[in-house]
């Protein structure tokens, strides 16, 4: 139940909601009373033959009331409570997505995003479960269960409802076993279907072998048996679940028969009349839900709470990245200055940079190229404060880089990521994701800089084509020029380009780099790549050797020195010429 | 791909799901027989009851002979009305998993006859959520929606029996609540799946944007756009509240409260009955007592019934997943109708082969080369070159149309496929490992290869060394992948499983990885030995493995462009020359270019 503690703020936050909700829902538990009473009390004077047409047509019109006023009354609790439950999921959704926004990368690195979707979802749906159907059955269960019993024991006789009840305990020990049970051999089945997946996904990752082999039918009967263990573990769950209403109805049926035999006696003695009696097996029938209810709820509260044990420790994540108390909130304009003694990852051991220093005047180009994994995207990566935990300081426009508002920082810097994530939006959507307030005239002016008007031209429906996962598929060159049109609408103060031409061909390439050239004129522009000739033109060019700089100068500089530089020139020169079959 | 389906094609896909039964109808029979008994077990109860108080209570005739009896039965019955309800609920049970069974089966079945071609433009994940999930869908509709359908159905029937066999008269008056409820069915019907719909794909849409925001979290945060996809979330959010609130209220409107308002009035009906038939003539208070029994347990299933809706529309939707998989004729390569050509000698020739994937642009262009048997022929060329292809049309992954490919002079299509896999042995790029042992991924499926053939075919590719030294040896686990083990390790491993085939003709398409030193000197080792005696076809990727191949093919853009030995080749000075001396250092680069 301390579950039920802990969303207590959220109760009294729909203090009116719940408070009304639940008084219908007693109010419904007292209605339901009477119904089984009228029976009782028409059957005595069918009986005692003192019906008449005013007896009969007032209490028929008792019962109409009943009727109506139970079904507004229902309606409306459902609404108050059930509607409640659906605000509370959505108030924690809403909380979970502002909170994943504030997390930085080393949060993104440590938890799996299926993992995340699987709290927001799963778990949310328990919670909201918890909200509603927890309460329900939380009153239920109290509320119209001891109604029933005082209906029972005081209008009729306490002692017949002591005997009829007697088998009752049972039905809930039963239940509450069969859960247990049920619990686990349905982890088991669960487990055997999750295997089965792994085998389908098996099967199919390895499918050339298989067919290489000749292996389809043997496959296919491995399948099979995995499938049949499938069926039998489920059919050891539904051994389980078929107990459960067979066992209802037999204590149920045991307690209408002790109702009746006993009954019957008091009838004969004369301490009931048989009115009564039917009254009394009615409200039987009533007993059984909040008897299940009762174990229902124990079941809702064990996963709500799990679940919003989850959640909270989810939200209860520190964001990494603090600000300074009075951080400078005008964006930065300057020079940058990195002098980088020592970065590890956090949760690693290797560094990944090392002695890293060198000034980057306004308005130049920097050139980054080394081996794969040498520490190029990382240390872009730390002027745009994906991480903070490194030793020595990066300074831009005199300041260190932590001491600008993160806002500040980042508005002085467009970031062209090495992977080319587009959202599921349009093509102009996309280009105008930092500014969506821009002009077409913008957007198209930031397209053609970044070579790629043409294609969208090309699409079915230009700029309203809608591209990511769930578009059109455009290729990784595509992709590319559309994430450097979205950097360069911003027309920033900084342009990085993380390895962000690999996948452009040579001429496009060039044709990029010299718009770039003659746009940004006294603006500073960061690449780094695996292709030489992206670089070739830039003002300094670092080349990084497993994580300190290895060469440092200008192409011809480089080009004049024996090392990394000048071999992979022309390696890459013989490369293009093999790639155009010689 | 999920079209809406239009009312007559969710009837075929029903009728179509139905039609599994036939393949149980013996289990379906006794499940229902079964369910017969279990019902009727259900409804005695109260008609005893009914009996006791009209010929015994009422009258005061207390004779213990048969009240005991009466008492008997009634425990009787409900002994056997248990144990018959059991086993019916298990019955049902085994035959939805039975039929999901077959079903499953059948799809497994048949994305094995499919061509490569599929795999290439269906993700693997839909493939197996095809297998699996769908599947798993339908079989909640035949669980829960099905058997609750024909147990509640035969439930409602037999409680009209029973009342008409009480009193004709009020079981008339009773019928009103069929139309009323079916009234309300049809409503709930027709507006529950609206709205269920909308709040599904509400929920779908949130998971989407939840899901590529948190792909795309660093270049939102880049780009500080987090208060907007705040905003834009929250909204998608308030229309999936909105949804979810209307779900409430049509339930509130159409279940069961209403469900409720229909049992008062039927008790209203059958007091009135009672009532006003009582002011002319005494009536047997049993009946309206079994009456009233049986009113209460009327709505319960009905209610059941109702709930199970939505489940029925997912299945159906799921279904017609499944069906347009079994129906896809995307099939395999066929194999040959005549049984009986056998592979010999083990050559190869491509004649001419020209080859295109998607019927536009050639991936091969007029493909010819001869491969004598024990001969090696080694194909070389940039990434996209059509290396892959050759080796793809060889195995029979794709059909080709244009040119033939022959083995001894007989073209491929003329062989069993049988036949084909036997003297075939491929080693792919990725040495894929299956979940298991490493003696089963050796051995595979092949059980006529004893354990000593698996450690020959072991030491044979120079792979018993780091076998025996891992902890239980060829019972070693495999784990995910074989991710343990280093991509070297795996190569040799792939290629054991090859050689222990013995095939004639060996198809090798070397491994781009990194592979390390130690490793490296074991697979050109085994390399050699494999090779001595087959055919092989070998794609190469490091120029150095392949220099005494009997013949080199340089291919580029889908066509051999030089074609000779390694020394021939070199001393052509051309593309080869070029890739070769990319690899090997470049001392002489610099002149070149």
């Amino acid at each position: 139940m301390k579950v039920f503690k802990d969303l207590m703020w959220f109760f009294y936050q729909e203090k009116k909601a719940y408070i009304t909700g639940i008084i219908l829902l007693i109010i419904v538990a007292l209605l339901e009373m009477v119904p089984p009473k009228v029976i009782g009390i028409i059957i005595d004077h069918i009986k005692n033959g003192t019906m008449t047409k005013a007896y009969l047509g007032q209490w028929i019109g008792i019962l109409l009331i009943i009727a109506i006023a139970l079904y507004g009354l229902r309606y409306l609790w459902r609404i108050l409570i059930f509607g409640s439950a659906v605000k509370l999921s959505r108030q924690l959704r809403n909380e979970l997505y502002a909170h994943f926004t504030k997390m930085s990368s080393s949060f993104y690195q440590r938890k799996r995003i299926g993992d995340l979707m699987a709290h927001v979802t799963n778990d949310l749906q328990a919670i909201q479960q918890t909200a509603g159907n927890g309460i329900l059955t939380l009153v239920d269960s109290l509320m119209l269960g001891s109604f029933v019993l005082i209906a029972m024991a005081f209008t009729i006789s306490w002692k017949l409802t002591l005997i009829s009840l007697i088998p009752m305990p049972f039905m809930a020990l039963a239940t509450s076993h069969y859960g247990t049970l049920l619990h686990k051999r349905f982890l088991k089945a669960q487990e055997a279907f999750s295997s089965l997946n792994d085998k389908v996904q098996e099967s199919i990752s390895g499918m050339k072998v298989i067919k290489t082999f000749g292996y389809e039918l043997e496959d296919v009967e491995s399948f099979r048996r995995q499938s049949n263990k499938v069926v039998s573990k489920n059919m050891d769950v539904a051994k389980i679940d078929a107990l459960f209403d067979p066992t209802i109805s037999f204590i149920v049926g045991l307690s209408f028969f002790l109702a009746v035999v006993f009954g019957a006696k008091m009838v004969l003695a004369g301490e009931l009349t048989i009115g009564q009696l039917v009254s009394f097996t009615t409200y039987l029938g009533i007993l059984i839900w909040p008897m299940l209810a009762f174990g229902w709820l124990f079941n809702i509260v064990e996963r709500g709470r799990a679940s919003y044990d989850r959640v909270r420790s989810l939200l209860s994540e520190q964001e990494e990245i603090q600000e300074v108390e009075n951080a400078i909130s005008t964006p930065p304009i300057g020079d940058i200055v990195y002098d980088i003694r020592q970065f590890t990852y956090p949760n690693e051991t290797a560094p990944v940079l090392q002695h890293i220093s060198f000034t980057l005047k306004r308005g130049q180009t920097l050139g980054l190229v080394g081996k794969t994994g040498t520490g190029k995207t990382t240390l872009l990566k730390l002027l745009i404060r994906e991480f903070d935990q490194y030793d020595g300081q990066i300074r831009f426009a005199g300041h260190e880089i932590s001491q600008y508002k993160r806002n500040a920082l980042r508005a002085s810097i467009g970031y062209v990521p090495q992977d080319h994530f587009l959202f599921s939006a349009t093509v102009r959507e996309n280009i105008a994701f930092a500014c969506p307030e821009a002009s077409e005239d913008k957007i198209i002016e930031a397209a053609k800089l970044a070579s790629v008007h043409e294609d969208i031209e090309q699409f079915t429906d230009g700029y309203d084509t809608i591209v990511g996962e769930r578009g059109v598929s455009l290729s990784g060159g595509q992709k590319q020029r559309i994430s450097i049109a979205r950097a360069l609408l911003m027309n920033p103060e900084v342009l990085i380009l993380d390895d962000s031409l690999s996948a452009v061909d040579a001429k496009t390439e060039e044709r990029i780099l010299s718009a770039l050239k003659e746009n940004r004129a006294g603006k500073t522009t960061i690449i780094a790549s695996h292709r030489l000739s992206a670089v070739q033109h830039a003002d300094l060019i670092l080349v990084l050797d497993n994580g300190q700089i290895a060469q440092m100068g200008t192409h011809e500089t480089l080009m004049n020195e024996r090392g990394w530089y000048r071999d992979m020139y022309y390696r890459q020169q013989l490369e293009s010429l093999v790639e155009h079959g010689g | 791909m999920d079209k809406l389906l239009t009312p007559k094609e969710q009837r075929q896909v029903l009728w179509r799901l139905l039609s599994y039964i036939k393949g149980y109808k013996t289990e379906a029979l006794v499940a229902f027989i079964l369910l017969i008994f279990a019902t009727a077990g259900e409804l005695i109860g109260p008609y005893l009851v009914k009996v006791f108080i009209d010929d015994y209570l009422t009258p005061r005739r207390l004779e213990a002979r048969p009240l005991l009896w009466i008492a008997g039965a009634y425990l009787g019955v409900l002994v056997a009305k248990t144990v018959i309800t059991y086993f019916q609920l298990v019955k049902f049970q085994e035959l939805a998993l039975n039929i999901i069974q077959l079903l499953r089966i059948d799809v497994f079945t048949k994305v094995h006859q499919l061509g490569m071609r599929y795999f290439d433009q269906t993700p693997g994940g839909s493939i197996v959520s095809r297998v699996t999930n769908d599947t798993e869908a339908i079989q909640d509709m035949f669980v829960s929606v099905l058997s609750s359908f024909v147990q509640n159905g035969v439930f409602v029937i037999g409680i009209f029996i029973a009342m008409f066999l009480l009193n004709v008269q009020l079981a008339l008056y009773c019928l009103f609540i069929l139309p009323v409820i079916l009234w309300i069915m049809k409503l709930y019907r027709h507006y529950s799946p609206i709205f269920y719909k909308e709040m599904r794909e509400r929920l779908s849409e949130l998971n989407a944007k939840l899901n590529e925001s948190l792909q795309g979290m660093a270049i939102i945060q880049v780009f500080r756009q987090e208060k907007r996809l705040r905003q834009e979330f929250a909204m998608i959010n308030d229309k999936h509240y909105e949804a979810g609130m209307k779900n409430i209220k049509i339930d509130g409107l159409l279940l069961r409260p209403a469900i409720d308002v229909v049992y008062i009035l039927s008790i209203i009906v059958v007091l009135s009955f009672f009532g006003i038939s009582a002011m002319e003539s005494p009536v047997e208070i049993g009946v309206l007592y079994a009456f009233v029994n049986y009113l209460e347990r009327f709505f319960e299933p009905v209610t059941q019934m109702m709930m199970r809706l939505s489940l029925y529309q997912q299945a159906i939707v799921s279904g017609a997943r499944v069906f347009a998989l079994l129906d896809h004729t995307e099939l395999a390569p066929g194999a040959a109708e005549e049984r009986g050509t056998t592979i010999s000698k083990g050559t190869i020739e491509f004649r001419n082969v020209s080859f295109s994937y998607d019927g536009k642009r050639d991936v091969l262009k007029h493909i010819s080369f001869i491969a004598k048997p024990g001969e090696t022929v080694a194909l070389v060329g940039h990434t996209g070159s059509g290396k892959s292809s050759i080796i793809n049309l060889l195995m029979r992954f794709y059909e080709f149309d244009r040119g033939d490919i022959l083995i001894d002079g007989v073209s491929i299509r003329h062989y069993s496929n049988e036949e084909l896999r036997k003297n075939i042995g491929l080693v792919l790029q990725d040495p894929f490992l299956f979940y298991g042992t490493i003696e089963e991924n050796i051995r595979m499926y092949n059980r006529d290869l004893t354990n000593k053939d698996i450690v020959e075919a072991a030491r044979f590719v120079q792979a018993d060394e780091f076998i025996k030294k891992l902890p239980q040896q060829y019972r070693h686990q495999v784990v995910e992948r074989g991710a343990t083990f280093s991509s070297g390790q795996r190569q040799l491993i792939a290629f054991a499983r090859t050689i222990a085939m013995n095939p004639k003709i060996l198809v090798l398409d070397e491994a781009t990885a990194n592979i390390d030193t130690e490793t490296e000197e074991a697979i050109q080792e085994a390399l050699a030995n494999m090779r001595k005696g087959r055919t092989t076809i070998a794609i190469a990727h490091r120029l150095s493995t392949i220099q005494d191949a009997d013949q080199i093919l340089v291919l580029h853009r889908g066509e051999i462009v030089e074609r000779g030995t390694h020394q021939e080749l070199l001393a052509q000075k051309g593309l080869y020359y070029k890739m070769y001396l990319l690899q090997n250092g470049l001392t002489d680069v610099e002149e070149y270019v």
